[in-house]
C-alpha cells in the first residue's frame, strides 16, 4: 500500500511551521462547527438514548435558511442591508427556524415512540433524515447554492473583490487568520459557554440533567418531561442552525447533502468525546476538526476521512465509552 | 366479614374447603380462554397456521420458478433478480439483527467486500481469472472472517456503540473503495469512483452463467438453500441460544450460553451470506462501484427486514418483494403510468386502513372525487391558467385526471407549495381525534393527488426516497413488528 | 473440623468495591454439598453482589472463590454455569418473548453439543439431542405440578402470572443441570399460599433434585422453613452464622435490621 511514512515526514517538513499553523487554524474553525453539531447529538442521546440521525439535516436546513435571508436582501456582493445586521438576522432566522424544526420532529416522529425499543426509534430517525434530505432536494433541486462569502460586503458587484469576511484579522508566523474564521471560533465558544452555563446554573439545566439521569424519577419530582425534552431538541437544533450559517459564511457552498457528511463527523465527535457528555462533545469536535485538517494537509485528501474513522474506532476500542464518557456500570 | 372472627379456624391450604387463593384454575379452562384474532388479521393468522413453512417454501419456489416464462428479460432483471438479491441480503441481516439482536449498521460493507473481492479475483482488473468454484467459497469464507474481525471488538461495546462502530466501518469501506483506492501492483486497487468492470460470469464446470434467466435461477437456488439452512438453524439449539442472547444477554450467560462466541457466530453467518450475495451481484452487473454499497442500499436492506418483521424468514421474502417492486415502479426509467397506479393504490389502501369499514371507504373516495371535480371546475371558470397544465404520461387516464386534479400551467413553485402544505396537513391529521378524522381525509387525499401530479411525477427518483423515508417513520409508529413479525414485549 | 468433605462452594476473604463503596468486605463463606443455606441481611448488605461474584458477573477485587475445589473467580459467566452453578434473579430475567418450554430448553445449551453444521444438515445425532432437550424441559416443568405443562408450553413467557414466572425461572435454572442453585429472593412478591408452596418447593428441590441451594430471602418464615444454616450479612460483612434460631436472636442481626433502638427493646 502506498503510504510510505517517509513521504509523510517529508510533507510535514516541507510545510513547516507555516503549514502547521495554517492547518491548526483550519482545524479549529472546522472543529468548532463539529463541536456545535456534536452538542446537539450528545444532548439528545443523554436524555433519550436516541442517536438522532436527522440532526445533520437540521444543520443543513439552517444553512439554507441563512441563504434564503441573504438572498432576500439581494445576496453577495452588496446586499441591501448593512453587513453586520444582515448576518445577525441570518443567524436569528436560521437558529429559530432550525430550533422549530427540531421541536416539530421530536413532537411528531419521536414522542409517540417514547416507550418503544431503541431500534425502532433509530429506524425512525433514519427515515426522518431521508425524508428531510430528499424534501429539500425536491423543493430546491440538486445544485449547489453559494453564499458568495468571499465577496460578501465588498460593495462592488462588478469586480471580484474580497469582502470584509476574508480580511485577515491578524497574522501568526506569516499565516493569515481571516475575520470569518475568528468570528466562527469566537461565536462557537460563546455559544458553548452559554450552553454550559444554562445546563449548570439554570432551573431548566437542572431539569435536563435530572431527566437525562432518570426520566421516570424526574417526572415524579414534578418535572415536565415533555417540555424538557422539547427544550433539549430546541437548543440542540438552534446550535446546529448557527453552525449551518457559519459553514455557509466560511465555505460559501451549501448543498442538500452537506448535512449527512457534517452530521457524520459531528456524530463521530460526540462519540469520541463520550456520548452524553457536553464537555466531551466540545472536545471531540475540536479533535475531529484538527484530525481532519492535519490528515488533509499531511496525508492527502483521499486519506483524511479514513483517518477520522480510524481514530474513532481506536478511541472506542481503548475507551469504549469515549474520552470523557461515563463508565457504564450495569446494575444487576 | 366479621372482624372478630378467629382466623385460626380456617383450613390449611390444600385441605378440602380451603380458600382457592393462588390455585391455578386456568389449566382446566385453557380452551375457553384462548383468544383468536378476528377479521382480516384472523384470516391471515389461520392461513399462517395451515400453510406451514415447508408448504410456504414449496409455493414460493413453484411461483418463482415460473417467472422467467412470463416476464420479459428486462423485467426479470429489474424485478426477479433484484428481489432475490434483496431476499438474500435481508436473510443475512436478519441473522445479525433479527436472530441475535445486534445492531449492525455497516452490513452493506460485507456485501461490497464480497463483490469487490470476487471482482479482483475474476475480472480484467488484474487479469486474474480464477474459476468460480474456487473464488466463491474463498470470498464467502473471507467475508465471514471479516465479520468475525468486526465482531471481536463488539464484545466490549454495548448496543448503541456497536451501531456506531459498524456504521463507521461501513463508511470507511465506501471511502476506502471510492477515494483512497491505494495503488497496488501498479494500479488502483479498487478502481476509485469507476470501480471494477468486466467481471467474469460465474462458471460451473465449463458452463457459463450469462443470460438473465440463468442468473435468475442461480440466485433462486442460492436463496432457497439459505432459506432452508436458516430455518434449520432457527429451530435448533443455536437458534434458541441466539434468541436468548437477543432477549437478555446477561440471563443467557447465566444459563451457560457463551454469549460472545454466539455473537461472533451471528456476525460470521450474516456476513458470509452477504459475501455470497456480493459475488453473484458482481457477476450479474458485471461491474461494481462504491455507490452500490452505500447508506441508501443499507437502509433498503433494513427496510426489507423491518417491513417483513425481524426474525421472520417469510417476512424477509415478503418485504423484499414489496420494497423492490415498489421501488421499480417508481423508478424514473419506468413509464410514470405504472408509478401513478402504485401511488393511487397506496392512497386507497391507507384510507382503507384508516376508516376500517367498506362503506365509509366508499364514502370518502366518493367525496374526494367530487371535491376534486368541483374544485377543478370552479378554478377553471375563475382562473383557467391554473388548470391548463398537462398530465405527465397520463396514458388512458390523462383526461380523467386532468379534469380532476389542479395542474397549473406553471408547475414548479405550485408543486412545492402543495408539497409543503401536504406535509403540514398530514401532521395535523395525526393530531385530530380519530372520530373526526374522516372529515379531513378527502381534503388530504385530494391534496396528495395534486402533489403527485404537479411535483412527484416530475422528480420520481427523489419522490421515491421521500416516500421511503415517510414509510419508515409511519411503519415504526404504526406497526413496528412489520408485516409478519410478532409484537415483542421489551423491558425498556 | 477434620473428616468433613471440602465444601462445594468456598469464598475466602472476598472483597468487591464499587467506586469508594465496599460492597463485599473480606467475606468468608462455605456451602457444603446437600445443604440449604440462607443468606439474610438488610437491603444493601451485599447479598446479590455475592451472587454476582459467584456467578461471574463481577470479578472480586481480592479473595478466592472455589467450586468443588476449583478456582472460578474471573471466569466468564457461561463457563461458571457450565461448571455447575445456576441462579435466579431478584428482578426476574426471563426470555419474555420466547415460549415457556423454549426458556427451559435454552438452558440446556451448556451440556449439549450439536453445532451449526450438524443443525443445518439435521444429522440423526442432532435430532436425538433435540428430543433429549425437549424431554428434559418437559420434565423440569412438570416439577411444578400442573401449572407449567400442557398448553402452557407454547405460551410466551410474558403471558405468565408473576408467581408462574418465578417458577419458570427456577425450572430454567435446573435445566442447566447445576450442582449448586442460587435463588435470589424466590418468594418476593408472593402471597401467603404461594410463599408456603415455595418453601415446600425448595425442600423438594433438595430431596428430589439433589441440588445444593443457597437462598437470599427476606421472608423469615421461608428462611425458617428451609434452612440448615443461616448466614447474616451487613455492609458486606458476615455478622452471624448458625441455625435459624441462633441467628434470629443474635444481637448484631437484630440491630442490623431494626436499628439500635430495636436491639435495646429486645
Amino acid at each position: 500500500m502506498e503510504l510510505p511514512l517517509f513521504s509523510v515526514i517529508d510533507t510535514i517538513r516541507q510545510l513547516g511551521w507555516t503549514g502547521f499553523v495554517e492547518l491548526t487554524r483550519n482545524g479549529l474553525a472546522l472543529g468548532s462547527l463539529y463541536a456545535l453539531i456534536a452538542l446537539g447529538y450528545t444532548m439528545v442521546y443523554g436524555i433519550l438514548k436516541l442517536l438522532n440521525f436527522a440532526h445533520g439535516d437540521v444543520y443543513m436546513i439552517g444553512a439554507f435558511i441563512g441563504f434564503g435571508v441573504l438572498n432576500a436582501f439581494g445576496g453577495a456582493p452588496s446586499p441591501s442591508l448593512a453587513l453586520l445586521p444582515l448576518i445577525v438576522l441570518m443567524f436569528l432566522a436560521a437558529m429559530l427556524g432550525a430550533g422549530a424544526l427540531g421541536v416539530v420532529i421530536e413532537r411528531f416522529a419521536y414522542r409517540p415512540l417514547r416507550a418503544s425499543p431503541r431500534l425502532t426509534v433509530l429506524i425512525t430517525a433514519l427515515g426522518v433524515s431521508f425524508f428531510l434530505q430528499n424534501s429539500m432536494l425536491l423543493l430546491f433541486g440538486a445544485q449547489f447554492r453559494s453564499y458568495g462569502s468571499f465577496q460578501l460586503g465588498s460593495g462592488n458587484p462588478g469586480a471580484f473583490e474580497p469582502g470584509p469576511l476574508v480580511d485577515p484579522l491578524f497574522t501568526i508566523v506569516g499565516v493569515n487568520v481571516q475575520m470569518i474564521q475568528v468570528a466562527v471560533v469566537a461565536t462557537s465558544v460563546g455559544l458553548m459557554v452559554a450552553l454550559t452555563l444554562l445546563v449548570a446554573r439554570t432551573k431548566l439545566g437542572k431539569a435536563m440533567r435530572a431527566t437525562a439521569f432518570d426520566r421516570e424519577a424526574a417526572a415524579m419530582m414534578g418535572i415536565d418531561v415533555d417540555r424538557v425534552i422539547a427544550s433539549t431538541f430546541f437548543i440542540g437544533s438552534v446550535l446546529a442552525g448557527a453552525a449551518g450559517v457559519m459553514f455557509g459564511l466560511m465555505f460559501s457552498q451549501i448543498f442538500h447533502f452537506m448535512g449527512f457528511l457534517a452530521g457524520l463527523k459531528g456524530f463521530t465527535a460526540a462519540v469520541v468525546g463520550g456520548i452524553g457528555s457536553i464537555p466531551g462533545a466540545m472536545l471531540g469536535g475540536l479533535l475531529v476538526g484538527l484530525v481532519e485538517a492535519y490528515s488533509q494537509g499531511y496525508l492527502g485528501g483521499q486519506w483524511s476521512d479514513i483517518t477520522v474513522f480510524a481514530i474513532l474506532i481506536i478511541v472506542l476500542l481503548v475507551r469504549p465509552t469515549g474520552l470523557l464518557g461515563a463508565r457504564a456500570i450495569q446494575k444487576v | 366479614m366479621d372482624p372478630e372472627r378467629d382466623f385460626s379456624e380456617l383450613p390449611e391450604p390444600g385441605e378440602p374447603g380451603s380458600p382457592r387463593v393462588g390455585v391455578d384454575e386456568w389449566v382446566a379452562q385453557a380452551d375457553q380462554l384462548e383468544e383468536r384474532p378476528t377479521g382480516i388479521a384472523g384470516v391471515l393468522h389461520r392461513v399462517g397456521e395451515v400453510v406451514t413453512p415447508p408448504l410456504r417454501l414449496a409455493l414460493f419456489v413453484a411461483f418463482a420458478a415460473t417467472l422467467p416464462l412470463w416476464l420479459s428479460t428486462g423485467d426479470l432483471f429489474n424485478y426477479g433478480i433484484f428481489v432475490l438479491l434483496y431476499v438474500l441480503l435481508g436473510l443475512g441481516l436478519n441473522v445479525v439483527v433479527g436472530f441475535a439482536g445486534l445492531l449492525d449498521l455497516g452490513y452493506v460493507a460485507f456485501f461490497g467486500f464480497g463483490a469487490y473481492f470476487y471482482a479482483l479475483l475474476s475480472s480484467e482488473h488484474y487479469g486474474i481469472h480464477w474459476p468460480a468454484i474456487v473464488t466463491v467459497p474463498l470470498v464467502v469464507v473471507s467475508t465471514a472472517c471479516l465479520g468475525l474481525l468486526l465482531g471481536i471488538p463488539s464484545r466490549r461495546l454495548l448496543g448503541d456503540y456497536l451501531a456506531i462502530v459498524t456504521l463507521f466501518f461501513g463508511q470507511a469501506f465506501v471511502v476506502f473503495v471510492n477515494a483512497t483506492d491505494p495503488v497496488v501492483a501498479g494500479k488502483g486497487l479498487t478502481g476509485g469512483p469507476n470501480g471494477i468492470a468486466d467481471i467474469d460470469p460465474l462458471s460451473f464446470f465449463g458452463f457459463d452463467v450469462t443470460t438473465r434467466t440463468q442468473q435468475y435461477y442461480v440466485l433462486l437456488v442460492a436463496a432457497v438453500l439459505v432459506l432452508v439452512a436458516l430455518h434449520f438453524i432457527s429451530e435448533s439449539r443455536t437458534g434458541r441460544s441466539l434468541r436468548s442472547l437477543r432477549e437478555d444477554p446477561l440471563a443467557a450467560g447465566a444459563v451457560g450460553i457463551p454469549v460472545n462466541r454466539l455473537k461472533l457466530l451471528a456476525f460470521a453467518i450474516g456476513s458470509g451470506i452477504a459475501g455470497l450475495t456480493g459475488c453473484i451481484f458482481g457477476t450479474v452487473l458485471t461491474a461494481v462501484t462504491a455507490g452500490n454499497f452505500d447508506i441508501p442500499i443499507l437502509i433498503t436492506i433494513y427496510a426489507v427486514v423491518i417491513l417483513g418483521g425481524f426474525g421472520s424468514l417469510s417476512g424477509v421474502v415478503v418485504g423484499a418483494t414489496v420494497i423492490t417492486v415498489s421501488f421499480q415502479f417508481l423508478a424514473p426509467e419506468n413509464p410514470q403510468s405504472n408509478a401513478r397506479l402504485l401511488f393511487y393504490t397506496v392512497i386507497v389502501l391507507v384510507l382503507a386502513l384508516l376508516v376500517r369499514s367498506w362503506w365509509r371507504l366508499a364514502l370518502v373516495l366518493a367525496v374526494t372525487v367530487a371535491l376534486g371535480l368541483s374544485v377543478h371546475a370552479i378554478v377553471e371558470a375563475v382562473a383557467p391558467s391554473w388548470t391548463g397544465g398537462a398530465v405527465v404520461e397520463g396514458g388512458r387516464f390523462a383526461d380523467a385526471i386532468g379534469n380532476w386534479v389542479l395542474i397549473p400551467q406553471e408547475h414548479a413553485n405550485f408543486g412545492n407549495f402543495a408539497y409543503v402544505t401536504l406535509v403540514v396537513a398530514v401532521l395535523v391529521l395525526t393530531q385530530i381525534r380519530p372520530s373526526r378524522r374522516i372529515f379531513a381525509l378527502p381534503f388530504v387525499a385530494y391534496l396528495a393527488a395534486v402533489v403527485w401530479e404537479t411535483s412527484f411525477v416530475l422528480q420520481p427518483a427523489v419522490a421515491r426516497w421521500i416516500l421511503f423515508g415517510a414509510l419508515l417513520v409511519v411503519l415504526m409508529n404504526v406497526r413496528p413488528q412489520g408485516l409478519l413479525g410478532t409484537s415483542r414485549v421489551e423491558i425498556v | 473440623m477434620s473428616g468433613d468433605p471440602a465444601p462445594l462452594l468456598e469464598l475466602r476473604r472476598v472483597t468487591k468495591s464499587f467506586g469508594g463503596l465496599r460492597s463485599v468486605d473480606e467475606l468468608d463463606l462455605d456451602v457444603r454439598e446437600g445443604e440449604i443455606v440462607s443468606l439474610i441481611g438488610p437491603n444493601g448488605a451485599g447479598k446479590t453482589t455475592v451472587f454476582n461474584l459467584v456467578t461471574g458477573i463481577y470479578t472480586p477485587d481480592e479473595g478466592a472463590i472455589r467450586l468443588d475445589g476449583r478456582d472460578i473467580a474471573g471466569l466468564p459467566p457461561h463457563k461458571i454455569s457450565q461448571l455447575g452453578i445456576a441462579r435466579t434473579f431478584q428482578t426476574l430475567r426471563l426470555f419474555l418473548n420466547m415460549t415457556v418450554k423454549e426458556n427451559v430448553m435454552a438452558a440446556a445449551y451448556g451440556h449439549t453439543k450439536a453445532g451449526v453444521l450438524r443443525s443445518v444438515l439435521r444429522t440423526p445425532g442432532m435430532r436425538r439431542e433435540e428430543r433429549e432437550i425437549e424431554r428434559l424441559a418437559e420434565e423440569r416443568l412438570a416439577f411444578f405440578g400442573d401449572r407449567l405443562v400442557g398448553y402452557r408450553w407454547e405460551q410466551p413467557a410474558y403471558s405468565l402470572s408473576y408467581a408462574n414466572r418465578r417458577r419458570l425461572e427456577i425450572a430454567r435454572a435446573t435445566a442447566a443441570k447445576p450442582k449448586l442453585l442460587l435463588l435470589d429472593e424466590p418468594a418476593a412478591g408472593m402471597n401467603p399460599v404461594e410463599t408456603h408452596e415455595m418453601t415446600e418447593l425448595i425442600g423438594r428441590l433438595r430431596e428430589e433434585g439433589g441440588y445444593t441451594i443457597l437462598v437470599i430471602e427476606h421472608d423469615m418464615h421461608v428462611v425458617e422453613g428451609i434452612s440448615d444454616r443461616v448466614i447474616a450479612l451487613d455492609h458486606g460483612e458476615k455478622i452471624a452464622e448458625g441455625t435459624f434460631d441462633e441467628v434470629a436472636t443474635d444481637a448484631g442481626v437484630v440491630e442490623a435490621y431494626l436499628g439500635s433502638a430495636g436491639a435495646e427493646r429486645k
